[in-house]
């Protein structure tokens, strides 16, 4: 447990408020303490905050593991989290259906590829770690009731196909049926339910936790806060904090709020800071993933980004001032949202570059027909008509699509180097469909540091914090600079069982 | 759209706190609930309404079937949807004494053309 007196400190910034005159807006937000003498509202076996893809993997695993008592809080009115609106993209190495269509892949062949993304700064351990149980989460989910499409996808990044998605490309195709299984085994739910912060016990260890009841999310009406005891640990499952523009900003000052955000709502960080103020090691805060693959024309993930995931790699990213390519279609994100971002008019305002597709080959995906439907992507039966309706110079852009298809042709891109496999013999061609790409805050990569038990380390003694876990986009350090594609459902799930093991152990 | 303002203030005898507060009702809840504000408010009369309150009169299943959408789009059922199925409390998008957008409107650009703000 640290030594220095946060609660202390608080209350001295507190009593300099006052004496300035400073009038609290919101209401008042509880904050750890000791729990020396506090009274327990309740008393659970294991508990659990946060209702993702860790949360419920933790509830699951934790049942069949012997649990009796699991109770899992969501301070949100509906369960789920980021993982409910998610694209279901879901990596392993060594999967059935890679051995059905040939794929060459191991566990060491994932975690190259994501050490790689990761640019010399992801924990190897947690990577193997994560890779060595993706097979078996991915089972979790498929024995909870999960369906996936029947072909793997290769996203940027990864030297294989490796990519499961559900058959409703979200996923909510996985956290419905673990929520099912959930109350089908007996975990007890509780939305609005609002963690915020620890009971800690003599030795510096997590006894329980402070839980505001009939929490409202954005609204002034502060509910009761209950006292409730976790006789076997805790774990936080609390996800990233894309949303919390202040704290955002505060790790890189670029994302202010006029960058729009893929996150659920209540992606806001506090389970995190609360860890923070209780000793955890903060790492890789500053290093914010955007998503390269959204779209300006609608809000959050929305439709075109499952869309142009499947489509990039027979796929053309065009800068509409130049009719040009700009960036190889599949490199990993940071490298594409940042290619993305430099797409500016003369003036230097934003000019969204767009992606072309052959409707032929677009049509495969069944979030096409959507695209098209909602006003959020179009399409086009000449080029002409398509050059016209973005204003991009026809000739360049006539030439740059003759010049692509000669790579799709020869297999080698001597513009950006994108692995043309994928694209072999998918000539971009009429009729088209086309829309408009500008990257999103999406994911974040720091958190709490954790080892492969899911045991949260506290900063001053260097072991684990007694009676804490951490699962899922909380923790941080394990991805790196960049986080490649669908790596975030297998860390998830496998963490969430990993914490779940080590409650029942510990 | 038409919304009634009305002044509970004078039948609420026992609130003097809220006494002052003009309050938004739907007319047709205004027709069955009346001014009896415990109608709803089943967590006290400070708080937010329980997410049971509305199912006293609603049903979810009638809901469902209400809003159904033809099978292509049968997950963008506000009342049965891909990513909370049925459980999506009603508070999350509609308010009785406030205008409220669905949540769909976070990501997509559905239009719902019966949903009152
Ligand atoms: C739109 C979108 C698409 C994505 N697509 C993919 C993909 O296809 N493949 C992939 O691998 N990754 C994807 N990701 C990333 C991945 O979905 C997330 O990293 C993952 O869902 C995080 O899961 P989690 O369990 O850690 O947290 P979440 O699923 O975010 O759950 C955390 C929960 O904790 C709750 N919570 C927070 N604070 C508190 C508190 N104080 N008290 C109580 N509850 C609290 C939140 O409300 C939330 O419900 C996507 C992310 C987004 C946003």
């Amino acid at each position: 447990m640290s030594n220095i007196d946060l609660l202390g400190r608080r209350n001295f910034i507190k009593g300099l408020g006052a004496a300035a005159g400073v009038a609290m807006a919101s209401p008042a937000m509880a904050v750890s303490e000791k729990a020396d003498g506090v009274k327990w509202d309740k008393e659970v076996e294991v508990l659990i905050i946060g209702s993702g893809f860790a949360g419920l993997a933790a509830a699951i695993e934790a049942t069949r593991k012997g649990a009796k008592d699991v109770h899992i809080f969501e301070k949100m009115a509906y369960f789920g989290g980021n993982s409910a609106i998610n694209g279901g993209l879901f990596a392993a190495p060594g999967t059935p259906m890679q051995k059905k269509e040939g794929v060459q892949d191991s566990v060491d062949r994932m975690v190259a590829d994501q050490l790689k993304s990761g640019r010399g700064i992801a924990d190897e351990a947690l990577l193997r770690h994560v890779a060595s149980h993706a097979v078996e989460a991915l089972q979790l989910t498929m024995d909870a009731g999960a369906e996936f499409h029947p072909y793997l996808q290769q996203l940027g990044g990864h030297s294989v196909a490796r990519t499961y998605q559900t058959s409703v490309s979200c996923g909510a195709g996985i956290t419905q049926p673990l929520y099912k299984e959930c109350k089908r085994i007996g975990v007890n739910t509780h939305n609005r339910s609002k963690f915020e912060g620890f009971l800690v016990g003599d030795k510096g260890e997590v006894v329980g936790v402070k839980m505001r009841q009939n929490y409202h999310f954005g609204e002034d009406q502060p509910g009761k806060v209950l006292n409730i005891r976790a006789k076997r640990g805790v774990i936080m499952a609390t996800g990233g904090f894309a949303q919390n523009v202040d704290l955002r900003m505060a790790q890189d000052p670029t994302l202010t709020s006029e960058v729009g955000c893929t996150n659920a709502p209540g992606a806001t960080g506090e389970g995190m800071y609360e860890m923070f103020r209780l000793g955890a090691i903060p790492v890789h805060l500053a290093h914010i993933q955007s998503g390269p693959w959204a779209s300006p024309d609608e809000g959050g993930f929305g439709y075109v980004s499952n869309y142009s995931i499947y489509n990039f790699p027979h796929s053309m990213a065009v800068n509409r001032l130049t009719g040009k390519r700009f960036m190889n279609e599949i490199a990993d994100r940071k490298t594409r949202a940042d290619a993305e971002l430099a797409c500016r008019d003369e003036k230097g305002n934003a000019l969204p570059p767009i992606l072309i597709t052959s409707y032929k080959d677009s049509k495969k995906h069944p979030n096409t027909k959507k695209v098209i439907k909602y006003n959020v992507g179009w399409k086009f039966d000449t080029i002409e008509e398509l050059a016209k309706h973005f204003d991009v110079p026809l000739k360049p852009l006539k030439a740059q699509i003759e010049e692509y298809n000669s790579y799709v042709k020869s297999g080698e891109d001597k513009q950006f180097g994108k692995n043309m496999t994928k694209a072999k013999d998918k000539f971009i061609e009429a009729p088209f469909t086309v829309v408009r790409l500008w990257p999103k805050v999406h994911y974040c990569q720091g958190g709490v540091q954790v080892n492969t038990k899911a045991e949260v380390k506290d900063s001053f003694t260097g072991k684990p914090i007694p009676g804490l876990y951490a699962a899922g986009e909380v923790c941080g350090g394990i991805h790196g600079v960049s986080r490649l594609g669908s790596c975030s459902i297998p860390e998830c799930m496998v963490m969430g069982m990993t914490a779940a093991r080590s409650v029942m152990k510990a | 759209m038409k919304k009634l303002n009305i002044v509970l203030a004078l039948v609420l005898g026992g609130l003097v706190s809220l006494s002052a507060q003009a309050v938004d009702q739907r007319p047709w809840h205004k027709e069955v609930i009346g001014k009896d504000c415990k109608t709803c408010h089943d967590n006290g009369i400070k708080q937010f309404p329980s997410d049971q309150a509305c199912l006293q009169c609603h049903d979810v299943d009638d809901l469902v079937k209400q809003t159904a959408r033809s099978e292509e789009d049968k997950w963008q059922n506000p009342h049965n949807n891909l990513h909370y199925g049925k459980d999506l409390p009603c508070q999350e998008c509609h308010g009785e004494h406030k205008a409220k957008k669905p949540l769909c409107s976070n990501c997509h650009t559905f239009k719902f053309d019966k949903h009152k703000e």
